[in-house]
């Protein structure tokens, strides 16, 4: 029993580490521009679906791939941000309905070329730990490692460059820090362009793990937006306990009730947190 | 005013005979009804609640529901719907506005218990056929004088019944915006601290909107459902809340039955543009966007502003 | 006694910015509160409103408790706020505006009937607030504006409209936060009438503000506060020549 539990434990928590890189693209994007971009879920799965394409498609080998997908995804952020979303900043609802339709056009797109047949993508690093009797696949943990080195490396970017301190100010105080020279424009298509690809990476990580649909994408995002609340949005390190948070309810949930209440846990616990910390866990930044 | 317009409305059926065409119009005036009591909670009052849609199916089992195990008629069975959304709206209003959740949290919660709802339907198989839905035979029925008790079938009797219907809901609606009521949902959207300074009790208003806009949404889901005679959970999903959206967003926030254009769009769409889905569901949101960002008034809002340019 | 400040303090975490206030109001009082920038005027007069929620002290208004009530409850008990940087319903016209402060009058009046409001006699409750609107618009001077948007209104106009919504819901206490500062010489002229105005029918007033030539001429009492807490308390003419009062200002020369 306890094996189970411990099991479920370490997989809840790199489960977790996935909902907690989409709740830090959440949260950056809502920082700067002032919106919730639903479609971070969507680019997820293109993250996800451009991977598989490299690597079991075009040959290109997992540890190039993943990066390659990232770039395009990013550069796809990007785009989109500069078409769209700069006329939306600051306008939660016209944000939402343009993500809204983004997603639309991006799994439209996905299912015109792959259709809804799962794929699945080769075995990256085949083989597992052995924990104290608890299982754990090698290539999970690689990827809990990748995510939350490229936590700590966000984390740590904002706090201690030039550019992410810009950027905090930013998210303070707007007009001051415009006053003081931060080309907001540039900041926000930034941020724009690296939420996107931490969506990305989450995403061709995902791949290497479970079999891929165009529909993967709308459960990550709104875990990842469950996560970014109940941590409070504007928290970086945040996002990472919010999303371990719900994945370990969830993973150790399951084994206490059927596995179709899966998501109830992360939404419960989020009306909770809010009812009573009304600006999230950790609100102050 | 536009009441006018109505009477063509009436006299459709007896120009045009395509089954296909009034099926359309069925499903536009009752998705009408959603869209329009959405507006009042979103465009009149500034809440964006995204729990109108399980609104939508919480009436649509009740009503099934309750007339299996009461035995009663559609129409009593619609209240039940209308009374379970109303006790359910009221909890889960008090609930949002007493903790003063704003905007984004506010959303987010009304679509967390909006899932939670889901979640429930889905797995409480014995009593909701879960996933599966429930699939029935019994229709409103209607006392027509000198016929006795007949059943609603047919795509006319229901064009009318559902014209009727989104009549009254337009009517009542634009009596409450008009009110010294609506006065006060104004005042909440526009700048909701001054509204409380100055004597109005926000969160009443705020649940009072709410609740009266479930009500409708309520009033949607029973109709819908006896008119395709089919329940499932998908009626709670959060496609189901943005498509609601959509229509109001596409519409018209401003006016009470501006939505009623945008549901008739987003339900014409699909017969219009003959492609496959994956097609149709690129330019569904190509629309939203385009509408976002080119005609944040929506489409009537845009041919009002024309027509005072004029 | 209308209203009783008691050991009222508010604090936000680490830093406290009304620090054990006490003082009274009696009816048809108008009393000025000075003080630096910072020293907690405005926090004051948010704490009164119900704005915020006092950390510890009383507000007894005509008898009652009113600490922890919400704003609506208060503005309806009889005190109205101002705000320092106009709030206004900026889509709609400025007799709109106004109509809407209407709602405590209309309340008043009507009370539980106003739900007449959703049945085809349309109207008739609002439209006895019609010549009161009128009366406000002419007092504040803001007739030729009646049918503008209320965003398009000067810096000057819209604080204006800030006190004609305030009038509108017929307050017993009026709180002003600094209704004058920003305002051109003749705005200032008309402010002044309209505060004579109030005090002529009896409505107490409590004003911040800087010009303390404005507010010492009409004010019958002045409280000066630095960091949140009340350093002086007497009649205009004696507070600011105290010396405590002047060394909190340091070298501030008066309007």
């Amino acid at each position: 029993m306890l094996q189970l539990v411990v099991g479920q434990l370490l997989n809840g928590i790199i489960v977790g580490t996935l909902y907690a890189i989409i709740a830090l693209g959440v949260t950056l994007t809502f920082g700067i521009t002032g919106i919730v971009n639903f479609a971070l879920g969507a680019f997820m799965m293109l993250g996800a679906y451009v991977t598989w394409y490299l690597s079991d498609g075009a040959g290109v080998a997992y540890p190039i791939a993943v990066p390659l997908a990232v770039a395009c995804i990013a550069l796809l952020g990007l785009l989109v941000d500069q078409a769209l979303f700069r006329f939306t900043r600051n306008n939660l609802i016209n944000g939402l309905i343009v993500s809204i339709g983004l997603i639309s056009v991006l799994v439209a797109v996905v299912l015109m070329i792959w259709t809804t047949t799962p794929q699945n993508m080769h075995y990256v690093l085949p083989g597992v730990f052995r924990v104290g009797g608890v299982i754990v696949p090698k290539m999970k943990a690689v990827v809990f490692v990748v995510l939350l080195l490229v936590i700590l490396f966000t984390y740590g970017a904002l706090t201690r460059t030039w550019a992410g301190r810009a950027a905090y100010a930013y998210a303070q105080k707007p007009e001051a820090a415009a006053l003081m020279g931060v080309r907001t424009g540039v900041l926000q298509a930034g941020v724009a362009a690296y939420a996107a690809g931490l969506a990305g990476l989450g995403g061709g990580l995902y791949a290497s793990l479970y079999s891929i649909t165009p529909e993967i994408g709308s459960a990550y995002i709104l875990k990842g937006v469950e996560a970014a609340i109940l941590a409070g949005i504007g928290s970086i390190m945040g996002s990472f306990v919010g999303g371990i948070i719900i994945g370990v309810a969830e993973g150790v949930g399951s084994i206490f009730l059927p596995s179709a209440y899966n998501d109830a846990y992360g939404l419960v616990l989020l009306v909770l947190i809010l009812l009573f910390k009304p600006a999230g866990l950790f609100a102050n930044r | 005013m536009k009441h006018l317009l109505w009477i063509p409305l009436l006299a459709v059926p007896f120009v045009v005979h395509d089954n296909v065409v009034l099926t359309i119009l069925v499903f536009t005036f009752i998705a009408g009804i959603l869209a329009v009591s959405f507006n009042l909670v979103f465009g009149f009052t500034g809440q964006l609640s995204l729990f109108h849609a399980a609104a939508f199916g919480l009436s649509a089992y009740a009503t099934y529901l309750s007339m299996i195990h009461l035995g009663i008629s559609f129409w009593l069975g619609m209240i039940v719907g209308v009374l379970f959304v109303t006790l359910i709206s009221v909890v889960i209003g008090a609930i949002c506005f007493r903790f003063n959740l704003r905007e984004l949290y506010f959303a987010i919660v009304t679509l967390a218990f909006s899932e939670l709802i889901r979640l429930v339907i889905l797995n409480w198989n014995s009593f909701t056929n879960g996933s599966l839905g429930i699939n029935f035979t019994l229709t409103p029925t209607l006392w027509v004088p000198g016929r006795g008790v007949i059943p609603v079938t047919g795509t006319l009797m229901w064009y009318y019944l559902s014209l009727v219907a989104v009549a009254l809901a337009v009517f009542g609606y634009s009596r409450i915006v008009h009110s010294w009521m609506g006065r006060c949902f104004a005042s909440i959207r526009l700048n909701d601290e001054l509204a409380d300074t100055l004597g109005i009790d926000v969160f009443r208003y705020k649940l009072v909107s709410f609740v009266a806009g479930n009500i409708g949404a309520a009033i949607a889901g029973s109709l819908y459902s006896f008119y395709i005679s089919y329940i499932d959970p998908n009626y709670f999903s959060l496609d189901q809340s943005l498509a609601i959206i959509a229509m109001a967003l596409l519409g018209g926030r401003e006016f009470v039955a501006a939505p009623i254009v945008g549901a008739l769009v987003l339900t014409a769409l699909p017969h219009v543009i003959n492609v496959n889905a994956e097609a149709r569901l690129l330019i569904y949101g190509l629309i939203l966007i385009l509408t976002i960002l080119l005609m944040p008034r929506g489409i009537v809002g845009l041919l009002a502003r024309q027509r005072r340019a004029a | 006694m209308l209203l009783e400040v008691r050991n009222l303090t508010k604090r936000f975490g680490g830093l406290t910015a009304v620090s054990d206030m006490s003082f009274a109001l009696d009816e048809g009082d108008i009393v000025g509160i000075f003080g630096p920038n910072g020293s907690g005027k405005t926090t004051l007069l948010n704490l009164i409103s119900g704005v915020y929620e006092p950390t510890a002290g009383q507000l007894v208004w005509q008898g009652r408790e009113l600490a922890g009530c919400k704003p609506h409850r208060i503005a309806e008990a009889g005190i109205v706020k101002t705000f320092q940087n106009p709030q206004l319903f900026g889509e709609l016209s400025v007799h709109d505006n106004i109509a809407i402060a209407g709602h405590l009058r209309l309340k008043r009046q009507a009370g539980w009937r106003r739900i007449a409001t959703l049945f085809p006699l349309r109207g008739k409750a609002s439209a006895d607030l019609e010549p009161r609107i009128d009366h406000i618009l002419r007092l504040c001077r803001l007739e030729a504006f009646r049918d503008a948007p209320a965003a398009s209104l000067s810096y000057g106009g819209e604080k204006m409209l800030g006190v004609a919504m305030a009038l509108m819901c017929e307050p017993r206490l009026l709180l002003l936060d600094e209704p004058g500062s920003g305002l051109g010489h003749d705005e200032i002229r008309n402010l002044d009438e309209v505060l004579r105005d109030l005090r002529a029918h009896g409505t107490t007033l409590c004003v911040i503000d800087h010009r303390v030539g404005f507010l010492g001429k009409l004010a019958d009492r002045a409280i000066v506060i630095h960091h949140g807490a009340k350093i002086a308390e007497g009649p205009p003419d004696d507070v600011l020549r105290d010396h405590a009062v002047i060394e909190a200002y340091l070298g501030r020369s008066h309007a």
